[in-house]
């Protein structure tokens, strides 16, 4: 596992983000609609990869002491 | 806000977005006088252009049509009037058909005509509710008589029988006036004298009564003062009367009770029917002799029954009255209010009273021109008329009213945005980022799958029944919330998405893709703490195995904490970026240069560093060792220190505490530029200006004014004869200001600019620490309504089991609601309020515009109503 994963999802949404501005047809509020979606693609991309890097390398590990045998 | 209808795209190729205001373009009408309402008429139902008060220096009493709008104001009062009647009677108003026939602007007939009708139905109606409210009062007057007549006789027939007792006890000085005991059981033995005085009457002792009427709280008090008053000199008995009485005056019901007061002397009853009167109550005379009574009781009867016919009949006109005007009601309100309008605006007119037409001036956006040439021309072609109104565009360099054009979708985020302030025209609207920089940060902060999914059901119902909902009326209450129901879309649906990030659903997780962490096999069961040891990265959101663990916090808590410094980098460098839209729109190179640049610098060399230190610091596996097995890095140094030291002792880096090799000299350079960057804000820019100042003024252009001419008339002046007067106004005023310049001012300005923008990074980095708080806030609560709740009801015995989850659940659900969704949601919707109004707008967002206010009806309609 490495930082790799970000940059390949990064990259995907990154085209994401320019289909969406190209895609989007013409009309009065087509700045809304790219503002709208690439806005809304970053915010996903930035939550997701924020919380898969916080988890890439720990530095520490779940520790509890109530665990059963099934579990 | 705006009702103008959506264009596709303009014929200049302008398009509208909420990027920046639309642009506006100062008109200039010549309408002629025959054709003036009409086509004012027009274009208040187009609402497209916001006429300038030319009349600006004369009191709204000398305008020129002063009294249209009396006569329009006192129609208005008889409409209120009737609506009050008709509100007063419950009758249902018809709603008004928004058909041809209420567009269209009334001539003065029609108006004329309007004004006698509804002089005729007040005149009616006032006459109507007077005869009504007199035969009232003469019904509550007869009422009153009646329970007088019937509830006195009682004590009349006693007071006659035992007048002698009472006699007696007045020839005994010591005894009291009356005695409620006395004469009673000293009745009998006192018969005989009785039976020998023949004339039985009061009036032979010289004892007077007074009857009358009272209301039941106040016969307490009545009581009282008498007598203290009389000294105990009175004998008073009273009576409820079992129905309430509606009395006129105060239409409501009140309980009542009739009285007799027996008193010795006519100044004693003269006192008393004075004490009485003053105390509300009413008085009626009551013949003491039975049979004239008796005859009277019989009248009254008789009157009261014929009273209630013609009271009924009157009723039933009125209400037939008031039906007739309930139909025509809502037609005729709404055509008065517009006339008013209408004549509001004209009044803003110049006349120029030799070509006999009206000059408006007024700000139009400049896709909506052709809108308005068409408007002018259905007018001219509706009143017949051959001559034409003219528009033409004039040059201008006033400030234009700032003008965004929304849909039911984006209203409420630009909402949001005015009332921190409206734009500067065509400055770059934050309002655009808003519509989802606002949820979303929202949702970082109420993240919970669960309730994200309530609200968004919540919001979802609202917009789906917007329609029948805005029909249906809404309160005050409700109102915020339907309002802002696509914001609260919004919120829900990206607060389900942080909610499965944060792997959160009602404080439980959901356990979806194969977990990275793996528990150890031995020691379970027992008392050791176990650690748990990493085979993999979860894929998306947070690994389900940290719930429940004894160090969740921590990790959790440095996430977060991270997380919120970094979203909060990104968008204030946004904010920054955008301001350089605004300079470059605006064409202030100067701003670029001395303010975009260096504060983008600033920013990103110290806070910049800061998010790509915490990037890099997740990225490294610190626990790496070579091929020896010896550790490749050293502990993991905390970040807050790093960049503490990194001001406190530039280039010195404790080995221990190195993140990368390199890493002195590159954090020097960063503290140098960053230093660099305050002198060149502070400085640069005044010192520049202050150049340029010098420059023009040695070429002597620092005294010209610029002065416009154009065409237009003065009422006043069009005596002179020759039509319009040439006049030039001069703007001189606005450009003046440019030109007067003073350094100390400037560099004042600059200064406190400076200050601002260096203390404001750091405290608003800081300020963005609130995600990750109330994040902490919203969790820990949803946490703890679930374990104190549901999981002690889940973990009852198998008897009480199902009665307690009943209990338990809707216990669980009303709080999670209420505290939940409402309290956590307003208190996260506040904060992110924060966040755009301070951290975000204040780097780009000037907000010095006025608002565009177009002349509408259907605003000015509104805005009765509400």
């Amino acid at each position: 596992m490495s930082g790799f994963l970000v940059l390949l999802v990064g990259a995907v949404f990154a085209g994401l983000c320019a289909a969406s501005y190209f895609l989007v047809p013409k009309s009065w509020d087509q700045t809304l609609w790219r503002t709208c979606l690439i806005m809304t693609l970053v915010c996903m991309y930035l939550m997701w990869a924020v919380t898969y890097m916080a988890q890439l390398h720990p530095l520490i590990q779940p520790r509890r002491s109530d665990l059963r045998a099934e579990h | 806000m705006a009702t103008l209808p959506a264009y596709k795209t303009s014929a200049s190729g302008v398009k509208s977005s909420l990027f920046r205001s639309e642009e506006m373009t100062l008109i200039q009408l010549y309408i002629p006088t025959e054709i003036a309402k009409p086509t004012v008429s027009e274009l208040g139902e187009l609402g497209a252009v916001e006429f300038r008060d030319l009349n600006s220096e004369t009191a709204a009493f000398h305008r020129t049509f002063v009294n249209e709008i009396k006569r329009l104001d006192e129609m208005e009062r008889k409409l209120r009037f009737l609506t009050a009647n008709i509100d007063k009677h419950e009758i249902p108003v018809q709603p008004s058909m928004d058909s041809y026939l209420s567009r269209r602007a009334r001539s003065p007939q029609e108006i004329d005509e309007m004004d006698d009708v509804l002089s005729q139905h007040e005149y009616r109606v006032v006459q109507l509710n007077e005869s009504y409210e007199s035969l009232q009062r003469r019904l509550l007057e007869l009422t009153e008589m009646r329970f007088v007549l019937r509830e006195t006789s009682a004590f009349l027939q006693k007071a006659t029988q035992h007048q002698d007792d009472i006699r007696h006890s007045i020839d005994n000085p010591d005894a009291p006036l009356l005695d409620l005991e006395q004469p009673r059981s000293a009745g009998p033995s006192l018969d005989l004298e009785g039976g020998s005085q023949p004339q039985n009457s009061l009036a032979g002792l010289n004892i007077g009564f007074v009857t009358g009427v009272i209301p039941r709280s106040r016969i307490a008090t009545f009581e009282r003062v008498l007598w203290r008053l009389l000294r105990g000199n009175l004998y008073m008995n009273h009576v409820e009367i079992d129905e309430p009485i509606v009395d006129p005056a105060m239409d409501e019901p009140v309980n009542k009770n009739v009285f007799v007061i027996f008193a010795h002397g006519t100044h004693i009853l003269s006192k008393i029917r004075k004490i009485s009167e003053s105390m509300g109550a009413t008085l009626y005379r009551v013949d003491e002799d039975n049979e004239r009574r008796q005859e009277t009781m019989i009248d009254v009867m008789t009157r009261l029954d014929e009273l209630q016919t013609v009271l009924e009949s009157t009723d039933t006109t009125r209400r037939t009255e008031l039906i007739n005007v309930a139909e025509h009601l809502s037609d005729w309100t709404v055509t008065v209010k517009k006339e008013k309008a209408l004549f509001h605006s004209m009044n803003m007119f110049n006349y120029d009273s030799n070509r006999k037409c009206l000059i408006a001036e007024g700000w139009c956006p400049t896709l909506a021109l052709p809108d308005v040439q068409s408007a002018l021309r259905d007018a001219t072609e509706q009143a017949g008329s051959n001559i034409t109104s003219i528009m033409h565009q004039l040059k201008t360099s006033k400030q234009p009213p700032t003008f965004h054009r929304t849909n039911k979708f984006t209203s409420g985020f630009q909402s949001i945005i005015n009332a921190y302030g409206i734009a500067r025209y065509r400055e770059v609207n934050p309002g655009l980022f808003t519509v989802i920089s606002f949820p979303f940060l929202f949702a970082v902060m109420f993240g919970d799958f669960g309730h994200g999914i309530l609200v968004s059901l919540a919001a979802g119902w609202l917009c789906w029944r917007e329609r029948q909902i805005e029909k249906g009326g809404i309160d005050a209450n409700v109102r915020t919330f339907f309002d802002g129901r696509y914001i609260m879309l919004l919120m829900g649906i990206f607060s389900i998405y942080t909610g499965f990030i944060y792997n959160d659903i009602f404080s439980l997780t959901m356990h979806i893709f194969p977990s990275g962490w793996k528990w150890p096999e031995e020691g379970r069961g027992g008392t050791q703490t176990l650690s748990a040891e990493q085979v993999g990265v979860y894929p998306i959101g947070i690994d389900p195995h940290w719930h429940g663990t004894e160090n969740m916090l921590l990790f959790i808590n440095s996430y977060k904490m991270k997380m919120s410094i970094i979203f909060g980098v990104i968008q204030m460098t946004f904010g920054i970026v955008l301001s350089f839209f605004n300079h470059r729109y605006f064409k202030k190179a100067v701003n670029i240069y001395c303010e975009f640049i260096p504060q983008i610098i600033f920013m990103m060399s110290i806070f910049g560093y800061l998010s790509l230190l915490i990037v890099y610091k997740w990225l490294v596996d610190w626990s790496a060792t070579d091929e020896n097995g010896e550790a490749l890095y050293n502990s993991p140094p905390g970040l807050l220190n790093t960049l503490i030291f990194m001001f406190l002792s530039p280039g010195s880096i404790d080995p221990s505490l190195q993140l990368y090799p390199g890493q002195g000299l590159v954090q020097v350079v960063l503290v140098l530029v960053a230093l660099i960057c305050i002198p060149w804000m502070l400085l640069l820019k005044p010192f520049y200006l202050k150049r340029e100042h010098q420059r023009t003024q040695q070429l002597g252009y620092a005294n010209m004014t610029t002065t416009t001419t154009r065409i237009s008339t003065d009422s006043l002046n069009s005596d002179h004869g020759g039509g319009a007067v040439v006049t030039t106004e001069s703007e001189s005023e606005e450009m003046h200001q440019d030109h007067d310049f003073e350094f100390g001012e400037v560099m004042m300005h600059q200064v406190i600019h400076t200050i601002e923008f260096c203390l404001g990074c750091i405290s608003n980095t800081a300020s963005y620490l609130r995600l990750w708080a109330l994040s902490l806030a919203h969790a820990q609560l949803s946490d703890v309504l679930w374990t104190m709740i549901m999981k002690n009801c889940i973990s009852m015995s198998d008897g009480m089991r199902p009665l307690a989850m009943f209990a338990g659940f809707s216990m669980w659900f009303t709080l999670t609601v209420c505290i939940l969704l409402f309290m956590e949601g307003l208190s996260a919707f506040l904060h992110t309020l924060r966040l755009h109004w301070v951290e975000f707008d204040n780097k780009f967002y000037e907000a010095t515009g006025k608002l565009f206010e177009p002349f509408s009806f259907e605003r000015v309609l509104k805005e009765e109503e509400q």
